[in-house]
């Protein structure tokens, strides 16, 4: 909302007050200021007359220009390049030394021809484009025929000497969207008082016209008619009020209307009353059918859309646009002019399915003051007299059925104190409220009654009251005082300890972590949907169909996150996310983690590709990490036939029957999708694991006497698992505590289709000494044990 | 020849001998010619038998003298030759102490976690608890529970993404959707200090300071007798932990559907301390949080009874913090995840 800095020195008595001391005020009292943007500016400016005007010798398009600039200033040679230079002209003469918001004039040699100033378009003083013809910004500004020479306060003679102050109005503040309004606030802010002139009503008499509605959305609508208007040009001083807000001029009918509006808040519709079928306007909510609207688009209205009608027929979507058979043009007569109070969540409503949005629509969606009607309509008779001449108005039957109750707030001074942290004194703070335009209407020691100003429809509660007054007396008065608490045992949850846990083991491995977007496209979605095959939330309103749905996994994020890096030349990767997953019915964190090129410890000096194991290796530390022992989870082969993940080189990982995790290397088919080389991916259902119980540790005792270790490589059919070979030697004796692989071969001297294992065992016992004899045995049972389960032969 | 010319001739043929030995081979040689059994210092002793018994004193002294001489000249040169030895072998071991070292590196983060975890830990040492919403959630929660009912003027701020089918689900538009979820949901009716981190959802497109995704970080403290006052002190208590000892903060009054009175708050400029500069826009003061007493209305539709509980709310957008901290130029970057980027930034 621009307001102008002008409107506001007029009503309130801010003697020396600049924009930047308003709009700082302001600002801390919630209203922003974005901008102070003056209409035009320069310095140094001055009315000249052309006395004679001759083309440049050495040039096509300049002239020699010989400017009056009265008789303080004397005439001066300027050479000008604007085609509608000419003797005789009124121009405005930026002298030398004047600073334009272009820089500044300086005396110059234009082709080896003196240059003493510069002959000025609007453009060139600041003003908007918007505000200018043609002809305007093509050459330079062109005069009054009567404008008077050496006058040197060239903006002020021109009205555009004003600034515009930018207030960003919150959703709290609609009556800010009124220059009066502001006026009022910013004289409350200053501790002044506002000077509004009386409105000079026109003189008036009834007539038979009918304003009414047949919904409750619409619960007042008054309307007046001009007769015998004539529509024409806006005066200097209308076109400049209106240029601070930023509205362009139309014509003196329009402009009224939107001066109306600027000054009060309330949005006004202007009919020609001649086009109306019959002496009445309804406000309906029940018509249906095409709607042409004055910007020429016909709208399509259904029950519910608040139609203003005249016999049935639309003649207006009330509060947003007026139709285009009635709507106010240059051969308009007789005019009716609305104020009316509307349903602002219906105008929301159809402004927003409509696409259809006007300066009226928005002040009615973010809501205006129901108890000004028939004094707006005063004040907009006042201005008809003063800017198109009008003499008399025509009162239509009005219609009101609004409550109109006055608003009062009883509350006690310790309120405000205690929810401030302040000690306000009862003067101060009745002062304050007085300042701000509330009534007192009664107080005592304790406690008192305040009437809210009609227009503060923000006001609803003694809390707003409380705001009221540290807004308006500022927070610098509010001390710092730490909350006195009850002492309570907060912290972090048992889950959200072991997600930091799992968040600091991966970073310390040298993965790392990223943050992808929620939003996926419906394709995406459906990628890697092992560990949640729930349905995915989709987007009712998508921006893009890259960002449909909400995610259902999360391992698509991660891979797309290399890929994207791939495609830099970042291949060498290990990426991990944990994030909230939510689909229809399932909600929980999920993990996933990828790694691509290759895992470098010391640059490429020893790099290898990540593999299967890399991935596994992780998966079995995050189980350790979670207190999750290799007994409470199975891993088993990959048993799904999707090309994501490579068949023999992947696992499925399951508590109980339920699936809660994966790992292994991607499917060539994948990985061509991903444009990566390599990959070994992990993912783990967060969620079910932080759920498995986990019981109390025990401390394991290392046995007093030494252990024993012996090697042996078995060779046995490729298929068999290491995994199988090892529970078995385990299981062959007592004494042998630990199995370990140390060595895998396949090639000479191993016949093909077999792999030699070799396997080192640790034999001990926790109460004696071990005699070799007993290892001898226990060795004797691993090999026989192994021979019958697995045809192993011990290799030589 | 006389038996101790001898002896001193040996010492002499020893002396000129050892000079020129210069490595473990020649050692041996000179070991093999003086000391070893068939060496002459050997059969020199051995000679003694022959001496007669009046010069065996004299003779025997002068044989004991040459063969510790000789031993010692040996032992000498060998230690010498040895520690070259070693020092050679050590010298030819040498590494290129330029080359990197071998290790994982640890992870890099991206810095939205940093800001998380660093304002979440302050919040921790505060004893404040940490709550977790959901993305989705229902209409109820993200704007009827906080005071904001259908057509409300202020659900234009924040044009929302809505679900399908699914009643009236959509992607929380802040995250004080949180603070509803733990004042309904907490029985007994018990005070409260809670933050919620976490991500929000608004239909703006993507551009340098706009992200149809981004993060904040709510706070909320509810319990007898709270002020703006403890508001302020809390908020400062942050802000200085957060940005240095010497921040200062100042309120400004705004509007949020939820809290009344609402505030604004500005902390003082962490880059140039408040003088003026770029990042500041010269104003010397960092927009940084939104702030406010808990709305009335909505303590009271959580099952709070304003007349005794009341209680503040804060909320900090992430991203723009880290943005600002760490000089991001653009919000894209925080989600492409470029590496190059996220180098940056080690967890600490």
């Amino acid at each position: 909302m621009k307001v102008s800095y002008r409107y506001l020195l007029n009503h309130i008595d801010l003697d020396g007050v600049s924009p930047k001391e308003i709009a700082d005020k302001l600002t801390f009292a919630g209203a922003e200021v974005e901008e102070i943007s003056p209409l035009a500016s320069g310095t140094n400016l001055v009315i000249g007359e052309i006395l004679s005007c001759i083309p440049h010798p050495d040039s096509d398009h300049l002239h020699i220009l010989q400017v009056d600039e009265g008789a303080k200033n004397g005439v001066h040679q300027i050479v000008c390049g604007a085609p509608n230079a000419r003797t005789g002209l009124k121009v405005i003469v930026a002298r030398n030394g004047a600073k334009l918001p272009g820089g500044e004039i300086r005396p110059s040699k234009i082709r080896g021809v003196d240059s003493d100033g510069m002959c000025c378009s609007l453009l060139e003083l600041g003003v908007n484009k918007k505000f200018l013809t043609e002809q305007q910004t093509s050459g330079i500004e062109e005069l009054p025929v009567d404008a008077p020479i050496g006058e040197e306060d060239v903006l002020g003679y021109l009205h555009l000497d004003d600034v515009a102050i930018d207030l960003d109005v919150l959703p709290n503040r609609p009556d800010l969207y009124s220059f009066e309004n502001v006026a009022k606030e910013v004289a409350c802010l200053f501790d002044k008082d506002t000077r509004f002139q009386k409105i000079d009503p026109l003189e008036s008499s009834p007539i038979h016209f009918v304003c009414g509605s047949e919904t409750p959305k619409c619960q007042i609508f008054t309307g007046r008619i001009y007769k015998n208007v004539s529509v024409s040009k806006s005066p200097c001083e209308l076109k400049e009020l209106l240029a601070v807000a930023g509205i362009r001029s139309i014509n003196n009918i329009v402009d009224l209307g939107n001066y109306i509006m600027l000054l009060t808040g309330q949005p006004l519709n202007m009919y020609d009353a001649d086009k109306l079928p019959k002496n009445e306007l309804i406000v309906r909510d029940d018509f249906e059918g095409d709607f042409v609207a004055m910007d020429g688009n016909t709208y399509h209205l259904e029950k519910g859309d608040l139609v203003v009608t005249s016999d049935g027929e639309p003649m207006c979507l009330a509060g947003i646009m007026t139709a285009d058979a009635c709507r106010v043009s240059e051969t308009t007569k007789n005019i009716v002019v609305e104020a009316a109070y509307f349903d602002y969540a219906s105008i929301r409503r159809t402004s927003n399915r409509l696409g259809l949005f006007s300066d009226s629509s928005s002040r009615f969606c973010k809501g205006v003051n129901p108890d000004q009607m028939e004094e707006v309509q005063d004040k907009t008779g006042s201005a008809m007299k003063r800017f198109v001449g009008a003499e008399h108005c025509y009162i239509a039957n009005s219609y009101d059925t609004f409550p109109h109750a006055v608003k009062t707030i009883p509350l006690s001074f310790n309120y405000i104190n205690d929810r401030l942290g302040t000690n306000f004194s009862q003067e101060l703070i009745l002062n304050t409220l007085r300042r701000d335009h509330f009534e007192i209407l009664e107080s005592d020691e304790t406690s008192f009654v305040v009437k809210v100003p009609s227009y503060r429809i923000d006001i609803d509660g003694k809390a707003d009251l409380s705001e009221e007054i540290i807004r308006i007396l500022g927070y610098s008065n509010v001390q710092s005082v730490l909350p006195r608490t009850k002492l309570a045992l907060n912290g972090l949850t048992d889950h959200q300890e072991k997600e930091r846990q799992i968040r600091r083991f991966l970073l310390a491995n040298g993965i790392d972590q990223i943050l992808s977007y929620t939003l996926v496209s419906s394709e995406e979605n459906q990628k890697f949907t092992y560990l949640n095959r729930a349905k995915p939330y989709v987007l009712k309103n998508p921006m893009t169909v890259d960002h449909a749905e909400v995610r259902t996994n999360l391992i698509h994020s991660v891979l797309k996150t290399a890929s994207y890096n791939a495609a830099r030349q970042n291949k060498d990767l290990a990426l991990f996310e944990i994030s909230d997953i939510d689909a229809i019915g399932h909600a929980g964190k999920m993990l996933s983690v990828v790694l691509t090129g290759n895992e470098k410890n010391q640059e490429g000096i020893a790099e290898r590709p990540y593999d299967f194991y890399d991935a596994k290796g992780i998966f079995e530390n995050l189980m350790a990490i979670l207190g999750i022992t290799k007994n409470r989870y199975s891993v088993r082969k990959w048993s799904f036939s999707d090309k994501e993940m490579h068949p023999g080189r992947s696992a499925e990982v399951y508590i109980g029957k339920k699936l809660i995790g994966f790992f292994g290397e991607l499917h060539p088919v994948a990985l061509k999708e991903y444009g990566l080389k390599n990959a070994s991916v992990l993912a783990l259902d967060l969620a079910s694991a932080f759920e498995v119980r986990v019981g109390n540790v025990k401390a394991s005792i290392p046995s007093r006497f030494p252990s024993v270790f012996r090697d042996l490589a078995f060779v046995v059919d490729e298929g068999i698992p290491y995994e199988d070979l090892r529970k078995e030697a385990l299981k062959s004796s007592t004494l042998i505590k630990n199995v370990e692989v140390f060595d895998v071969y396949r090639g000479a001297g191993v016949d093909d289709g077999k792999k030699s294992m070799a396997l080192s065992i640790t034999f001990s016992k926790e109460d004696a000494t071990l005699k070799d004899e007993e290892v001898n045995d226990a060795f004797q049972k691993v090999i026989a044990s192994l021979r019958a389960k697995f045809k192993a032969e011990i290799r030589e | 020849m006389d038996f101790i010319e001898q002896c001193k001739q040996i010492i002499e043929k020893a002396t000129q001998a050892i000079d020129s030995i210069e490595n473990e081979g020649q050692l041996v040689g000179f070991y093999n010619e003086f000391l070893s059994k068939k060496g002459c210092v050997c059969s020199l002793l051995s000679e003694m038998r022959s001496v007669p018994k009046e010069e065996k004193a004299a003779c025997g002294k002068m044989a004991n003298e040459a063969r510790s001489k000789v031993n010692e000249l040996y032992e000498q040169k060998k230690s010498k030759i040895e520690e070259e030895t070693l020092n050679k072998k050590l010298l030819s071991e040498s590494l290129d102490i330029t080359l990197p070292g071998r290790a994982v590196k640890p992870g890099k983060i991206n810095p939205y976690y940093l800001i998380v975890d660093e304002v979440t830990d302050i919040f921790l040492n505060m004893g404040y608890e940490v709550a977790e919403g959901r993305d989705v959630e229902s209409d109820y929660f993200n704007f009827e529970l906080l005071n904001v009912p259908k057509d409300h003027p202020s659900r234009d701020m924040q044009d929302t993404f809505y679900i399908e089918g699914e009643g009236e689900r959509l992607l929380r538009t802040q995250t004080s959707a949180a603070q509803a979820h733990a004042m309904l949901e907490r029985q007994p009716k018990t005070p409260i200090k809670l933050i919620c981190p976490g991500k929000a959802y608004r239909r703006d497109d993507d551009d340098m300071t706009h992200s149809h995704q981004f993060a904040q970080i709510e706070g909320l403290v509810v319990d007898h007798n709270i002020s703006i006052a403890n508001l302020k002190a809390t908020l400062e208590l942050f802000v200085r932990k957060m940005f240095g000892e010497k921040r200062e903060i100042r309120l400004r009054s705004s509007y949020f559907p939820f809290t009344e009175p609402s505030v604004e708050v500005d902390v003082s400029c962490f880059n140039c301390g408040g003088k003026g500069c770029a990042l500041c826009k010269g104003t010397g003061w960092i927009e940084i949080l939104g702030a406010g007493m808990v709305n009335p209305k909505v303590l009271e539709m959580c099952g709070y009874d304003p007349e005794v509980w009341s209680g503040f709310a804060f909320g900090v957008g992430v991203e723009r913090v880290a943005m600002l901290r760490y000089g991001i130029d653009d919000i894209r970057r925080i989600y492409s995840n470029d590496v190059r980027f996220l180098n940056t930034f080690i967890n600490k």
